[in-house]
């Protein structure tokens, strides 16, 4: 194996430091200064960037998956971010348990009542967005777990495959020969033919044009009895002037009813008086009849007295009285 | 000058071929690892040694850094404007920030910043290293002198262009981040919080830590790589069969898949 040696040395330098620029040292301290500030100022830029520094709450959110969901993504209110995901583990309920820390600052838009969504779209990253209805509830409080709801325009992708099949196959039926739509626009079809005959919309209801002739001959005897028995009733004495007549004698009739009504009661006034004077003569006959009865007891008793004081008395001779 | 069929012709080297390919790997782990010993020690942040390591900061950093900056901001310039604009004409403008920082600052930054470096300090390396080669010293021979060659030269070279890459990706991070602020939002502070924001999704640890990790990696490896090939070809001169730069293509080969581990690790 032959072997390739070094070149001949040309002559070396003489120094090292022939060509020595100015103020080495001082640059060479200024580079490494500054490639430590840059070093620590971005360790701690990124230390803030990923809310190292901010006081945060603790919240658990349950979800049934958590496709997309990843460490460090951001949960939003009204579109402004107000948390970071902290941790996603899968909890010994089968339940995916999302840590979430939320700013503290922005803790006060979270509250009793919030809704938390996860929405994954087709194009595009999951979000994590959490709404508050009732700004005036009780606050979030801290460390507390809540159920997040799901929405997933993938998810949804199966179901409207499924419905548009059906869909589609529920058009074909409809749409095939001899089928029930086909029937109905041909019987349409046969209806507005007919309607366009001599008798109209008529004719395509009753079924021909010779139905609806008969029905307007029939419409026509209909007319002519009606104009024959308006003239019976409404026409010069028809049944309506007689009952005019009538009723005009009966007017009549009940102003005489009236007044020997009245008459009857001036009648009835007068029986009562007289019914009123009867009970009083009855009243003095009692008095009377007992006046009477006293006269006659009175009279007894004189008469009594005479037989026995009348020298006639042997005889027995008795007055008699009437 | 004659030669032979390549080893790779012959079966009966195969063995031997692969025990010098270890051994070269070997090598540069060692050398690696000493070297980065060596750069914690203090005495080479003595006052004579620091002045080595200052120049070598003061070539392979302060020399190129504007430019390296510019001609970067004006390439992220344009990716950001592209990026932007084809967002929105598809209606996703929300993810086009996240898409540039996660593009820019995390993947191309660094390893253009790694790449750059390597090829200043490779085309740097060179004569010094040849210059060396020519004192004709053999490092097992003289480990005294090998050690004290290390410290003197070696190791602020290690540790400039390990600086270098820190701070051309770091600066030039800054600088897009900037860039991406002004293109995405104007010249108006009310899209911090949003921005912060969604810097700091881009940013979560693992994020972090890979990305300051890769970028150390890079710059070790840019600063070992090259260095130990020249090192490796003096200690074996046999081995200079190409014209290619040595360890040239290792370094490539360490730089690439030290890129596909981090994405792997990021991403999958």
């Amino acid at each position: 194996m032959t072997q390739t040696t070094l070149p001949p040395p040309p002559e070396p330098p003489a120094s090292s430091s022939f060509d020595e620029p100015k103020n080495v040292e001082a640059k060479a301290m200024i580079v490494l200064v500054l490639l430590g500030c840059l070093i620590v100022s971005f360790v701690l830029y990124v230390m803030y960037a990923r809310g190292v520094f901010e006081p945060t709450q603790k919240l658990t959110l349950v979800a049934d998956d958590s496709s997309g969901v990843i460490p460090g993504m951001d949960m939003t209110f009204a579109g402004f971010p107000i948390g970071r995901v902290r941790q996603v583990d899968l909890g010994d309920d089968g339940k995916v348990q999302i840590t979430v820390d939320v700013q503290s600052k922005d803790a006060k838009w979270l509250r009793a009542s919030s809704v938390f969504t996860l929405e994954s779209s087709i194009v595009g990253e999951t979000r994590l967005r959490a709404y508050t209805g009732v700004l005036t509830d009780a606050p979030l409080p801290a460390n507390s777990t809540r159920t997040v709801l799901r929405g997933d325009a993938t998810a949804e992708i199966p179901r409207i495959v499924a419905t548009a099949r059906a869909l589609l196959e529920n058009l074909e039926t409809m749409t095939a020969t001899g089928s029930d739509v086909n029937a109905s626009l041909a019987n349409l079809s046969a209806v507005t033919g007919r309607m366009s005959g001599r008798y109209g919309v008529l004719g395509g209801a009753l079924g021909g044009d010779e139905e609806a002739k008969k029905l307007m001959e029939a419409l026509d005897r209909v007319n002519l009895i009606l104009a024959k028995a308006d003239q019976r009733v409404f026409g010069k004495a028809g049944v309506m002037d007689d009952t005019q007549a009538a009723v005009r004698q009966l007017d009549v009739v009940l102003k005489d009813a009236s007044a020997t009504l009245k008459k009857v009661d001036a009648v009835l006034v007068e029986a009562q008086a007289v019914g009123a004077n009867t009970r009083a003569a009855t009243e003095d006959l009692g008095a009377l009849r007992g006046e009477v009865d006293a006269s006659l007891r009175k009279v007894n008793r004189l008469v009594e007295e005479i037989n026995r004081k009348w020298p006639f008395a042997a005889s027995r001779q008795e007055i008699k009285l009437p | 000058m004659p030669r032979t069929s390549p080893p790779i012709a012959q079966p009966n080297q195969w063995l031997a071929a692969l025990a010098r390919y270890l051994r070269s790997w070997w090598y540069m782990i060692h050398l690696g690892a000493v070297a980065v010993v060596t750069a914690f020690s203090p005495a080479i942040w003595r006052r004579e040694s620091f002045h080595a390591t200052a120049r070598h900061i003061h070539a392979s950093t302060w020399q190129v850094l504007p430019w390296f900056a510019l001609a970067s901001s004006l390439v992220s310039l344009v990716i950001i404007r592209i990026v932007l604009v084809t967002a929105k004409s598809y209606g996703l403008s929300g993810f086009a920030l996240e898409m540039v920082v996660r593009v820019l600052v995390l993947e191309l930054i660094p390893l253009s910043a790694a790449l750059f470096v390597a090829l200043r300090a490779s085309m740097a390396f060179d004569a010094s290293a040849l210059g060396l080669a020519r004192a004709g010293l053999s490092l097992r021979a003289a480990s005294d002198e090998s050690l004290r060659q290390l410290r003197r030269d070696l190791v602020p070279q290690l540790i400039a262009n390990a600086v270098a890459v820190l701070s051309l990706a770091l600066v030039t991070s800054v600088i897009v981040l900037l860039l991406a602020y002004l293109n995405v939002y104007g010249i108006s502070p009310w899209g911090i919080p949003d921005y912060t924001r969604t810097v700091g999704r881009v940013f979560a640890p693992a994020v972090t830590t890979g990305f300051v990790l890769k970028t150390v990696a890079f710059g070790l490896a840019v600063a070992l790589i090259p260095t130990a090939a020249i090192l490796e070809l003096q200690r074996y001169p046999r081995l200079l069969a190409s014209t290619v730069q040595p360890g040239a293509l290792r370094l490539l080969f360490v730089l690439l898949l030290i890129e596909a581990a981090s994405l792997a690790l990021k991403y999958i």
